[in-house]
């Protein structure tokens, strides 16, 4: 008996010794908020710049500056011929071990993505620190400025661009693309990757200091980058993200402008609400074809001329507005997919492939040259319904119904 | 006075013998083969895994109070015993190597990847050397635990990734066609025969005899339904490609769940509701193995075979766990055509066999009635 637990007992010493191995103090970290990859100075070579969380300067809403540095930030760059590489040079200056688990968006340069990023999904899918859940974006600016440049309310600025994402539903200025999503496209055979843009606009605001309005750089989202394989072919503003988003997201309220039925130099805003999308394919003669349906109901959130929903022509005539909007933003970004840049980010061989299994297998191995060649018929339906509070139309008193 | 367990336990037994390599390896190697069909592989094998524990159950009711081994001793004398002892001593070997695979990679690959390999074979190998001086019923309480584990990962990963989920991705349904759908469902057919084996060598000691049958293939089904959970998700949020793409699929899922913005990166909870029911298959590994070795060596005292035993499985699981290349082309092709060939060649040959010698079986019953 008295055997059998020493033996127990060395066991659990033994065992317990997993603990020393490797175990990491938080105070030997370097936790790396947001990563950014831009092009080495030397040929075929990879810059990483880090953003690291300085935990003395990044406390509490305000970054009160404990540490006495100032920053709650700080960001170190290094160079390697892979992004590996790249990361250990970091340690040759980096007092503390880097340590990815935290990384909340990876920023690569766009320069960077024409050239390929199949290094960067494979490094960042294959590390057991590293989460599928981080963002991925372009920037056609440096990626180690984007991620050292504070912006918004947050202490670090790689909290900041993740917050910038939570809240792209309402704006729909870009798609909201994690490293899953990336990954996902990249190893499926008909659909092809895109990615979120950001870019740099003189937007800060001082309020101590006078005529620094717009001095300083803010990120901003800016549309997507439309990869064919892992080479970045090209970029879409953030108005014609609109039209994309429904094809590859779950969409939520969306807001249109529109000059006011009687008077073209004013504006009235629609809130687009219960939108439905849906993409149904068809298979005759052999050809592959597709019927985009798209209906809302809309909320008028805004107007700047006298308006109500008695006025049924009124009405009318704004639904037919949001109509042939809505039918233009789809029928443009299909367009841009089959003949600009010839890539099929708007998932639709996936979603023939889920209706005609049979027919993808003949016409799939050729996707690439059949999808610039697809009918695609767009049918669209508006509904305004609703105009918030009001009843009765917003003019001065003087004039008389 | 025998030591008896519950049906209850028993089916607990099943669930936790067929959970834990069956949601992360098995269906990485499933993905690979018939991408988005992974879910429909693993009903498959659900339903094929179902009819191997009846028809295992047909064969030990025959003999109620003798495992199968005891059964073939019977049938044919000690030697075809010993052979059929041998058999499945080679079959939970082998199942040591598939069972450690799962229960090291899923820890040292995403928690501790600088730790050494025999840390965690360590670690397995005490734990379950310390159940098995503590018997089947302690372990099948274990093994209760164990569904209230799986259950509560099961529940965790279904709130954390419901968001994701898209069911377009599991169209077009048999997409890879209905033959190799079948065909891939052998590498989940490969966790339930451990099950099933399991069930040839313990059903003695289960209490009700008559709800047996029930018992078995509730267990069965019960533990398919939540494996089969894991593909359906891991297709729906992660697609078939990514999920094809890892060594342990369920730990990415576990790692990309998030509950709302604040609970993210809960995976450290899930893999210790995961860790319960690998450890309660390594350790019923171990069990069976021992069981073998006592009636090859004719050794009465059970406890004395569980030491050298544990090492033997250990040292086996080891090695193919130290390469990862090697522990997935064994558990892709090796294991398969010995986990089918043993579990479903030695009943269907005791079936046979107990066709031609009803008499010796019936003696035997009577015999047993006896005493």
């Amino acid at each position: 008996m008295f055997p059998k637990y020493i033996i127990l007992f060395l066991s659990c010493l033994l065992l317990l010794s997993g603990c020393k191995t490797g175990k990491r103090e938080l105070s030997d970290l370097a936790l790396v908020m947001a990563v950014g990859l831009d092009k080495g100075e030397k040929e075929g070579t990879i810059k990483v710049t880090t953003q690291i969380a300085r935990p003395a300067d990044a406390r509490g809403s305000t970054g009160a500056p404990s540490g006495q540095t100032g920053d709650p930030i700080w960001s170190a760059s290094a160079e390697g011929e892979t992004i590996f590489q790249a990361i250990r040079n970091l340690s040759t200056f980096s007092s503390r071990r880097v340590f990815w688990a935290h990384n909340l968006i990876i920023v690569i340069n766009e320069d960077l993505a024409k050239e390929g990023i199949s290094d960067i999904i494979d490094f960042f899918t294959r590390n057991p620190e590293l989460r599928m859940r981080t963002w991925v974006v372009v920037t056609p600016n440096p990626a180690n400025q984007v991620v050292s440049t504070m912006t918004g309310l947050e202490v670090v600025p790689g909290e900041a661009l993740d917050k910038l994402f939570r809240y792209t539903p309402i704006s729909v200025q870009a798609p909201r693309t994690q490293m899953i999503d990336l990954q996902s496209a990249y190893l499926n055979e008909s659909t092809q990757p895109i990615l979120a843009r950001l870019h740099f606009v003189k937007r800060g605001v001082s309020n101590k200091k006078e005529g620094q309005a717009g001095a300083y750089n803010q990120v901003e989202l800016a549309g997507a980058g439309i990869f064919r394989e892992d080479k970045l072919v090209g970029t879409l503003k953030p108005v014609e993200v609109r039209g994309m988003i429904p094809f590859i997201e779950p969409i939520d309220t969306g807001v249109h402008i529109l000059s006011c039925p009687d008077d073209k130099s004013k504006k009235m805003t629609v809130e687009l609400k219960n939108q439905k999308f849906s993409v149904t394919p068809s298979f005759q003669n052999n050809k592959p074809s597709f019927k985009i349906s798209y209906q809302t109901t809309g909320s008028v959130v805004e107007a700047a001329c006298p308006f109500a929903l008695e006025e049924r022509d009124k009405v009318r005539a704004l639904e037919k507005m949001i109509e042939k909007e809505k039918k233009k933003d789809f029928e443009k970004i299909v367009k841009k997919a089959q003949i600009e840049f010839k890539s099929d980010f708007l998932e639709l061989g996936k979603v023939f492939n889920n209706k005609y299994p049979v027919e993808w297998r003949k016409i799939g191995p050729s996707w690439e040259t059949i999808f610039p060649t697809v009918a695609v018929e767009v049918h669209t339906k508006a509904t305004i319904n609703d105009t918030v509070l009001l009843k009765k139309q917003t003019k001065p008193g003087s004039v008389k119904n | 006075m025998k030591v008896q367990i519950s049906n209850g336990i028993f089916m607990a037994l099943i669930i936790n013998m067929v959970y834990a390599k069956a949601i992360g390896l098995t269906q990485g190697s499933i993905a690979r083969e018939v991408g988005g069909d992974m879910w429909i592989s693993t009903l498959f094998s659900t339903i094929q895994g179902c009819l191997m524990m009846l028809l295992t159950v047909y064969l030990i009711r025959k003999t109620p109070s003798l495992n199968i081994i005891e059964q073939s001793e019977v049938l044919l004398g000690k030697w075809f015993g010993k052979i059929i002892s041998l058999l499945l001593f080679f079959f939970f070997v082998g199942a040591a190597g598939a069972v450690f695979t799962t229960f090291v990679y899923h820890l040292k690959d995403y928690f501790l990847p600088e730790a050494p390999t025999f840390l965690f074979i360590l670690a397995g190998m005490v734990i379950a050397v310390f159940a098995l001086y503590h018997g089947i019923e302690v372990i099948g309480r274990m093994a209760l635990i164990g569904v209230f584990s799986i259950l509560m990962l099961n529940i965790l990963i279904i709130i954390g990734s419901m968001s994701d989920f898209d069911i377009k991705e599991l169209l077009p349904i048999f997409d890879a066609g209905l033959v190799p759908d079948v065909w891939a469902s052998r590498h989940n057919n490969t966790d339930w025969a451990m099950a099933t084996l399991m069930a040839a060598m313990i059903l003695p000691k289960v209490k009700e005899n008559k709800t047996w049958s029930k018992s078995g293939a509730y267990g069965i089904l019960l533990g398919g339904a939540f494996v089969v959970l894991w593909p359906i998700l891991e297709s729906g949020v992660l697609s078939a490609e990514v999920a094809g793409q890892y060594i342990i699929s369920c730990m990415q899922m576990a790692r990309s769940a998030e509950i709302g913005l604040f609970i993210h990166r809960y995976e450290m909870i899930m893999i210790a509701f995961f860790a319960l029911s690998s450890i309660t298959q390594i350790i019923m590994t171990f069990y069976c193995a021992t069981i073998s070795v006592q009636r090859i060596f004719g050794i009465k005292k059970f406890n004395r075979t569980i030491i050298p035993v544990s090492f033997v499985l250990s040292a086996f699981g080891y090695w193919v766990v130290l390469d990862h290349h090697r522990a997935i082309s064994y558990i892709e092709s090796y294991w398969v055509l010995l986990a089918m060939s043993i579990s479903v060649g030695v009943p269907i040959i005791l079936l046979l066999l107990g066709l031609l010698f009803k008499k010796k079986l019936k003696n035997a019953n009577a015999e047993n009635l006896g005493t």
